[in-house]
């Protein structure tokens, strides 16, 4: 490896990015998660025990939350809010990524993609506060709705779920557009032509020729918001109730407020584990590999 | 063919839908800055007022957690920019049969959720007896913001036609002076919106922050804590501006990039 | 400055596939000398390993008489002209002529006299403060020449650079390289496929087929005396006529070919035996069409063909026509005048003939053929490439 870097760069070049690289990767991407799995497999010990007889690994703080029925509840809910967040972007996505790709002039687009990138720069938080102005008791939606006689009296959106799935899709939509817009895009429009001349409708003609060929970017979208929305904390802290938690929560709680990193360091793992079976679900089931998911 | 003229309509009607509801919210955000009530709220509207400006210009934790963002930004662009290369370099150069499982770790920050990132960063640090802070911060956003910089440079070295480096070496020069003279100016236009993508992802970060920012709190933290506790329209126009800045930033960079693109130089 | 090229036992492997088997060659100074060969056949190989990109399994290189094996590409006196050109895209013509001065530490002043001296010889001058982008391709072609003539080599190493040139550009800078190569008197090592290049511009031409090199001479030579059937085959246009050799003579070599009978031709090398494989190769342009009336006449050989196709290109025309006897393809070339243009429609029958002192005998070897049909190389043997990708 090296003596390929060197053949190309020379010696001293050569030598900064193996050390880069090696820095980042040791000291910054594996080390952290391994020790956060140690530290998830020990128990919570005051410093002077840490050491001790009893700082031995175990399974207790996994234990927990199959023993917490409420935390169970929560984890469960995130990963079924999660997918419908997935979906639900994913269904809305599609007809916009397929009109930027296929159907859009080349100036239309242009401006349509320039148009999508500007929220996309706008900080997660700063989007999340814009609903939860709009959906507030007294926003502007109840008043809309209440003007229009649609009801009668103001809704808690805030109160529920509703809230949060909203604001997540709203907050996630863009990293399922891109790349479902980029695998659209590289589809050669004759082949939608000649399935519509074949006698396809348009219905067939989706399901056939156009989703099979943005297979990898439908996988990369909703790798990205299934991730983006199981560990996001920021949605559900504004737009969501006490009674709408989300796992994220629970374990900043063990960390800030339980004061006990080892439980949380469990909790986040299993959170991990959460992401990269959905990772490797949808990638088995798209048949695609790691490589098509970082275009 | 009025099935396919009503699918056409009711596609751009869809449209039509999508980009009000993505721009709405942040009208209605902006607006509420310049409504004189206590709750950032549009209705009911109790006529203009500028005061919230006053109040956020008055506002001595925010201009703190401004510095921090900014002096974390900064030091994210340091770290993350030079890694982010070093990672794009080697794997267009290696050839090997662990660059995949090194790939797969390169791209692994990308795929976990900020939080964790910011959790593992936390428990890490903790055994040399770095807490949460300015540092940590720096850290944690490194960690995968060196990722996104990655693909960015990869994405235009996968376009260099290294016959250019043949051409360089066989014209006399070391390779230090091919990669400074050819690679490097190459690759300078990626670089430089690696560089302005990492200042704003780490400036806006808040996952990962959460978790490690310790008292040194950052503009996004900041905003998110003021949203849950204190919450009045002094928040909006803090939104207002920030959005207003990314917004120029947004649409200067586009313009660049689109303008790159155009110019570039037909490659051989 | 001696510009010599000695290949000394030279061998490349890569892996199991052996790209040079053992090549012992010497390129005189001074001289124009190209390797031609069709794509894979180890010439860009060959290339590499005298610019020092690639490192020779065995053997050495001595450029003017030193040593080359070990030394890197940017200590050696060698500059290369790229396929592609590999103009540097972001700098200017002056920037692109002056690198390799500039890394080797050359005062600014010095290196604007060398370029713009350069740059008449290219005849560009004026044109140097201009980027690459606005240059048109044949103009591209004179600042790569420029640029490798800059660092002053003794050898000038060409890897098929005018391959992207359209027709007219193309044979006008084959002149212009070669009066730039008389002008300077450095060595030029030409790369290509094309023979039509290979014969126009080079003192002699090595022909390479399967990593190695077949035959090395001047292109009339090469063209009247080809030394292998590869090579009869490769350059010019050949008909190939396969038989057993059943008469030898001092100078004619008589073979029995199915369905024709007795053939004769010159022999093209000196150990033809009686009872051996072999084939004759007549030049499209070395038939004649016999007349009808003269038919049964004392023709030293005549062979019946059926036309299927003839293709007008201008000064010349080119018949395609199949053996009457062997169903095997048969090409000739025909003159504007004196031919009978009746009895050229498709589907006409024709008898022709040749001068036996204008078709040569070679033996059949195990070198690769190319196939009668579309020009293609098809192994006369399977190499160790194949084997490697059958296992």
């Amino acid at each position: 490896m090296l003596r390929q870097l060197r053949a190309r760069f020379g010696g001293p070049v050569a030598m900064a990015i193996v050390g880069l690289l090696c820095i980042w990767l040791i000291a910054m991407v594996v080390l952290p998660q391994l020790q956060m799995i140690d530290y998830s497999l020990r128990p919570n010990l005051l410093p002077a025990e840490q050491g001790g007889p009893r700082d031995h690994w175990s399974l207790t703080n996994y234990a927990t939350l199959f023993d917490n029925r409420i935390h169970l509840a929560i984890f469960f809910k995130t990963l079924w809010s999660s997918v419908l967040v997935t979906v639900l972007t994913l269904l809305v996505s599609y007809p916009i990524a397929y009109y930027l790709a296929k159907i859009a002039t080349p100036g239309q687009a242009a401006l349509c993609l320039l148009l999508l990138i500007i929220p996309f720069w706008i900080n997660e938080i700063l989007r999340t506060f814009s609903w939860f102005i709009i959906l507030a008791f007294r926003g502007p939606l109840n008043e809309l709705l209440l003007t229009l006689g649609l009801i009668e009296r103001p809704v808690r959106f805030l109160n529920g779920d509703a809230g949060v799935l909203v604001g997540m899709v709203y907050a996630y939509i863009l990293f399922m557009i891109f790349p479902l817009y980029n695998a659209i895009e590289s589809l050669d429009g004759n082949q939608v032509r000649a399935a519509r001349d074949l006698g396809a409708g348009t219905l067939r003609t989706h399901w056939r020729i156009v989703i099979p060929h943005a297979k990898p970017g439908i996988a990369t979208g909703c790798i990205m918001t299934f991730m983006l929305a199981a560990g996001s904390y920021a949605v559900p802290a504004l737009l969501g109730s006490p009674g709408s938690r989300w796992f994220t929560q629970i374990i900043y709680n063990w960390f800030f407020e339980g004061g006990d990193w080892n439980q949380g360091a469990a909790y986040a793992f299993l959170l991990l584990v959460l992401c990269i079976g959905f990772m490797s679900l949808v990638m088995r089931l798209f048949k695609v590999g790691l490589a098509d998911i970082a275009k | 063919m009025s099935a396919q003229r009503f699918l056409d309509w009711g596609l751009r009607l869809y449209i039509g839908v999508f980009f009000v509801y993505l721009f709405l919210p942040l009208v209605i955000m902006g607006a509420a800055t310049f409504n004189d009530s206590r709750f950032p709220t549009i209705t009911p509207w109790r006529g203009a007022t500028l005061k919230w400006f006053a109040e956020l210009a008055g506002d001595a934790g925010m201009w703190a957690a401004l510095g921090n963002s900014l002096l974390v930004a900064i030091g994210v662009l340091c770290l993350a920019v030079p890694i982010g290369v070093a990672c794009a370099l080697f794997l267009t150069t290696v050839e090997s049969r662990a660059k995949p499982f090194v790939y797969g770790l390169i791209l692994s920050p990308l795929l976990t959720p900020g939080v964790i990132i910011g959790i593992s960063t936390l428990i890490f640090w903790r055994q040399f007896g770095v807490a949460g802070g300015t540092l940590l911060t720096v850290l944690g956003q490194t960690t995968f913001i060196s990722a996104y910089v990655m693909l960015m440079v990869m994405a235009r070295l996968q376009r260099f036609d290294r016959t250019l480096e043949r051409a360089a070496l066989d014209l006399g020069a070391s390779p230090w002076q091919a990669f400074r003279r050819v690679l490097l100016p190459f690759l300078k236009p990626a670089i430089l919106s690696a560089a302005v993508i990492a200042f704003l992802q780490s400036f806006e970060n808040y996952n990962t922050s959460l978790f490690v920012v310790g008292y040194d709190t950052t503009l996004t933290v900041y905003i998110a804590s003021k949203v849950r506790t204190g919450l009045t329209p002094a928040v909006n126009a803090l939104g207002l501006i920030l959005i207003l800045i990314t917004v120029a930033l947004a649409v200067g960079y586009e313009i660049k990039r689109r303008r790159e693109a155009r110019m570039r130089p037909p490659l051989a | 400055m001696d510009g010599s090229v000695t290949l000394d036992r030279i061998v490349m492997r890569f892996g199991d596939f052996t790209a040079i088997e053992p090549t012992r060659l010497t390129i005189e100074s001074g001289e124009f000398f190209s390797f031609l060969g069709p794509s894979g056949c180890g010439k860009t190989t060959l290339l590499n390993i005298v610019s020092g990109f690639l490192s020779p399994s065995e053997g050495q290189v001595y450029i003017g008489g030193e040593p080359m094996v070990g030394v890197p590409v940017n200590r050696r006196p060698t500059a290369m002209i790229f396929q592609n050109l590999a103009l540097f895209p972001l700098m200017s013509v002056y920037q692109n002529i002056e690198f390799g001065l500039e890394v080797r530490g050359m005062e600014k002043r010095a290196r604007r006299q060398r370029s713009d001296e350069l740059l008449e010889l290219v005849a560009l001058s004026g044109s140097g403060d201009k980027p690459i982008s606005a240059l048109s391709g044949g103009q591209k072609q004179r600042v790569a020449i420029a640029r490798a003539l800059a660092v002053e080599p003794r050898v000038l190493l060409l890897d098929e650079p005018l391959s992207a040139l359209d027709l007219k550009l193309r044979q006008h800078m084959r002149n212009e390289l070669k009066a730039i190569q008389r002008k300077t008197g450095i060595t030029f090592i030409y790369i290509t496929h094309d023979q039509g290049e290979a014969l126009a511009m080079s003192d002699r031409v090595a022909v390479m087929s399967a990593g190695r090199i077949q035959q090395v001479a001047d292109p009339e030579t090469l063209y009247h005396r080809p030394g292998t059937g590869f090579v009869a085959a490769f350059v010019g246009e050949n008909n190939r006529l396969p038989g057993i050799v059943v008469e030898v003579t001092e100078t004619l070599v008589t073979l029995e070919v199915a369905g024709l009978g007795r053939l004769t031709g010159r022999a093209g090398q000196a150990a033809l035996a009686v009872g051996q494989r072999a084939a004759l190769y007549v030049r499209p342009e070395q038939l004649l069409l016999l007349d009808e009336t003269a038919a049964g006449t004392a023709a030293p050989a005549t062979l019946e063909a059926e036309v299927e196709s003839v293709n007008f290109e201008g000064a010349w025309r080119m018949l395609e026509a199949r053996l009457s006897a062997t169903g095997e393809r048969l090409r000739i070339l025909l003159g504007q005048g004196g031919d009978s243009r009746q009895s050229l429609a498709p589907g006409a029958h024709g008898r022709f003939g040749y001068d036996p002192q204008q078709a040569i005998v070679l033996a059949d070897d195990d070198s690769p053929r190319l196939d009668a049909e579309t020009g293609e190389v098809v192994s006369g043997q399977p190499r160790e490439r194949s084997h490697a990708a059958s296992a």
